[in-house]
């Protein structure tokens, strides 16, 4: 629909299309409903173009291209799980669908059934919260931390009045933002936020995420290309907890669970106990073949198991994907021979780490013999830090 | 040869013993000044096999005296007292020091020193149920201070440590034994609550993190003609597991009746004086009667 360079937008009451007069700007021609609504109004992207034309049609078919979009980015396995959780169209109905067709036709058939029953935008909104909580979305996280005023205690925090707070600050503050909350298992709320102008309809394709767990000092926002309204944002949030400041944490992954359990300390981090299972562990033994073949670097690999035990934990770590090192330290080098000795200017370096799964890369390399044990404590101190992108200074 | 080659196998393998032999055989193999020849040589060496023999044969009586001594004692012995060799002991040795883990690990409270410090660890229990553990990981230095822990960041222990780490540490221990086994008990009470008695729910259970404030509707009959009840549960005190204040309202519209009321205030103070799943418990001993009564002609 938005490939060519005129926009047909079909509703209810009639007809409007606009022409790409460039490539970046739109003119409203005309409707069929009011002629006279035909002014040419010039507009950035193709999608305020279709708002302001459904604006002029009728708000249904926003809503159900949205829905039709949505669908149509979920994986066809989990389609039939996240209808039901979304609970909006009844079983009986659900089961008319066939989700063996192709994913375009299964899209339009939500789409059907949802105008039946006349969805709104609220709704398509937790379809969309649920779709981002179910499947693993490509989205980079960034972790915010608050702190109260210094004397405050632990508050009670009834999630229902931080809803309400943070609806009222941030409506206050901004027009024309669509604010949809839904609660998660374990005591989280998801917060989806769509940004609009005062003269346009909230874009909900451009939507900001944010993951608050309940007393706790951590926010995880999944940022959209939207920045302008960060400030906005953080006051509501903190108006709403009842904080006084927010601050940016140096971390950053794409997996939100990892991200939560390096922040909450819930990785299996390896403390020294007198814990049973342990001991058993450390009785197993190599199995030699030959009892004449014996290991000649036996107590070195022993060595080398024993730190990155110690270091690591025998569990697999949280799963984060770089950590950057930003050096702002002068490169030291022989003094007589090299080409920087005679600098004047320190000679910055950036480092970056990135895998797949970066801890359990570091964790392995020492007993891969490519690095020494005990590793620097900079790339182990990462999940206890909980910080990837790290700035050395001069001491 | 140059005597200082570096080593390249490990000190204790056996590639090393070779290099070493290697070695040996170099220096001997250079000549040497003002010698005697290669017969006088052979004597010295019979010489010295003849005093390795001497030896190895006293080596081996003292050996064997050795063993035949320590079977001596046997006669000596109680009849039914057991032989103990050194690889049983160990195992009985293995064996209490297990159980005395255990015992520590049941007692709440642990630790064990480390290189640098002591790290506590917390095993919290309701109810004779044994929850999850907690680490505190201490670097025993002028300031004391934690290096690493495992508490979940609701829990305030940064005020903790700031009251009580530095001056007074055995209160330290006690006040955040008392905050986490309190914590572990409120999440265990609505978590049997969740999962054990879902049916009664009519909504499902909302709880904060540190589980001090709940809320959920609940109704007495399965079939949902009664009143629901809404109930407010709040736990001011972090270190109890019993609420502070109950209220129980009804939500809809309408009179309620009188029956209701009644009960309403019978639920309240069950609300305070037990834990939350021995109410419904005793709610579902109450429908289990009713259904035997009714289903008596």
């Amino acid at each position: 629909m938005y490939g060519t360079s005129q926009l047909w937008v079909a509703g209810r009451w009639g007809r409007a299309f606009a022409d790409n007069v460039s490539s970046n700007w739109w003119s409203l021609k005309a409707s069929r409903t009011d002629p006279g609504l035909a002014r040419s109004v010039n507009f950035m992207s193709a999608w305020e173009a279709g708002a302001a034309l459904a604006g002029v049609i009728g708000m249904d078919e926003i809503v159900a291209e949205f829905i039709r979009r949505t669908i149509l980015k979920i994986p066809v396995a989990e389609i039939g799980k996240i209808l039901r959780i979304w609970n909006f169209i009844p079983e009986s109905q659900l089961k008319t669908i066939n989700l063996k067709q192709c994913k375009e036709n299964v899209s339009q058939d939500v789409v059907e059934l949802c105008k039946k029953k006349r969805a709104s935008m609220k709704e398509a909104a937790i379809l969309d919260i649920i779709y981002h909580q179910t499947c693993q979305i490509k989205k980079i996280w960034t972790v915010y931390k608050m702190t109260k005023a210094p004397g405050e205690e632990v508050d009670l925090s009834d999630m229902e009045e931080f809803k309400d707070s943070f609806k009222k600050v941030l409506q206050r503050a901004l027009k024309n933002v669509h604010i949809s909350f839904r609660d998660s298992e374990d005591t989280a709320v998801w917060i989806r936020i769509a940004w609009g102008t005062p003269y346009m309809k909230p874009n909900q394709y451009k939507t900001t995420y944010m993951v608050y767990h309940s007393q706790t000092p951590f926010v995880f926002i999944s940022h959209c290309r939207i920045k302008k309204y960060i400030p906005e944002l953080w006051q509501a949030l903190m108006t709403a907890g009842n904080y006084h400041k927010i601050q940016q944490m140096e971390l950053r992954s794409l997996y939100l669970d990892s991200l939560k359990a390096i922040v909450f300390k819930q990785y299996n981090q390896d403390f020294q106990t007198y814990c049973l299972t342990s001991l058993e562990e450390e009785n197993s033994e190599v199995e030699i073949v030959d009892p004449r073949i014996i290991h000649e670097n036996m107590k070195e690999k022993e060595r080398i198991q024993r730190v990155t035990r110690e270091t690591f934990g025998d569990y697999v770590q949280p799963r984060i994907e770089f950590a950057q090192y930003k050096l702002e330290t002068k490169f030291k080098t022989d003094p007589k021979n090299g080409i920087l000795a005679e600098r004047e200017e320190p000679f910055r370096c950036l480092v970056k780490f990135s895998s797949p799964h970066l801890l359990e890369a570091l964790k392995s390399l020492a007993p891969a013999g490519i690095a020494d044990a005990p590793l620097s404590s900079l790339l182990t101190c990462i999940p206890h830090k909980a910080m990837n992108y790290f700035t050395i200074r001069e001491k | 040869m140059a005597s200082s080659q570096k080593h390249v196998f490990s000190l204790t393998g056996v590639l090393y013993q070779l290099e070493r032999l290697e070695a040996h055989d170099q220096r001997s193999a250079r000549p040497q000044d003002g010698h005697q020849g290669p017969q006088d040589s052979e004597t010295d060496l019979e010489a010295k096999i003849l005093k390795l023999r001497k030896l190895r044969d006293e080596l081996r009586t003292k050996v064997k005296l050795h063993e035949a001594g320590a079977r001596i004692p046997i006669a000596n012995l109680e009849p039914y007292e057991p032989l103990k060799n050194s690889e049983e002991n160990l195992k009985m040795k293995l064996e209490k020091a297990k159980a005395f883990f255990q015992a520590f690990h049941l007692t709440g409270l642990s630790g064990k020193l480390t290189t640098k410090g002591v790290c506590i660890c917390f095993n919290t229990a309701f109810e004779g149920n044994i929850l999850d553990s907690y680490y505190v990981d201490l670097i025993i230095k002028k300031p004391l201070q934690i290096h690493r822990h495992s508490v979940p960041v609701f829990i305030p222990l940064e005020q903790i440590a700031a009251k009580y780490l530095e001056t007074n540490f055995q209160h330290f221990v006690y006040s955040l034994s008392e905050h986490l086994n309190g914590y572990s008990g409120r999440k265990y009470q609505a978590d049997q609550l969740q999962c054990g008695f879902s049916a009664f729910l009519a909504r499902p259970l909302q709880r904060n993190s540190l589980c001090t404030l709940l809320s959920f509707t609940y109704t007495m009959d399965p079939s949902g003609e009664s009143f629901p009840f809404c109930a407010r549960l709040v736990y001011q005190d972090l270190t109890t597991t019993l609420p502070t204040d109950v209220t129980i309202t009804y939500q809809g519209t309408g009179a309620t009746p009188a029956s209701w009321e009644n009960q309403r205030a019978v639920h309240e103070t069950l609300f305070y004086k037990n834990a939350l799943h021995k109410v419904f418990e005793s709610f579902l001993r109450v429908r289990e009667n009713f259904d035997c009564v009714s289903s008596v002609p």
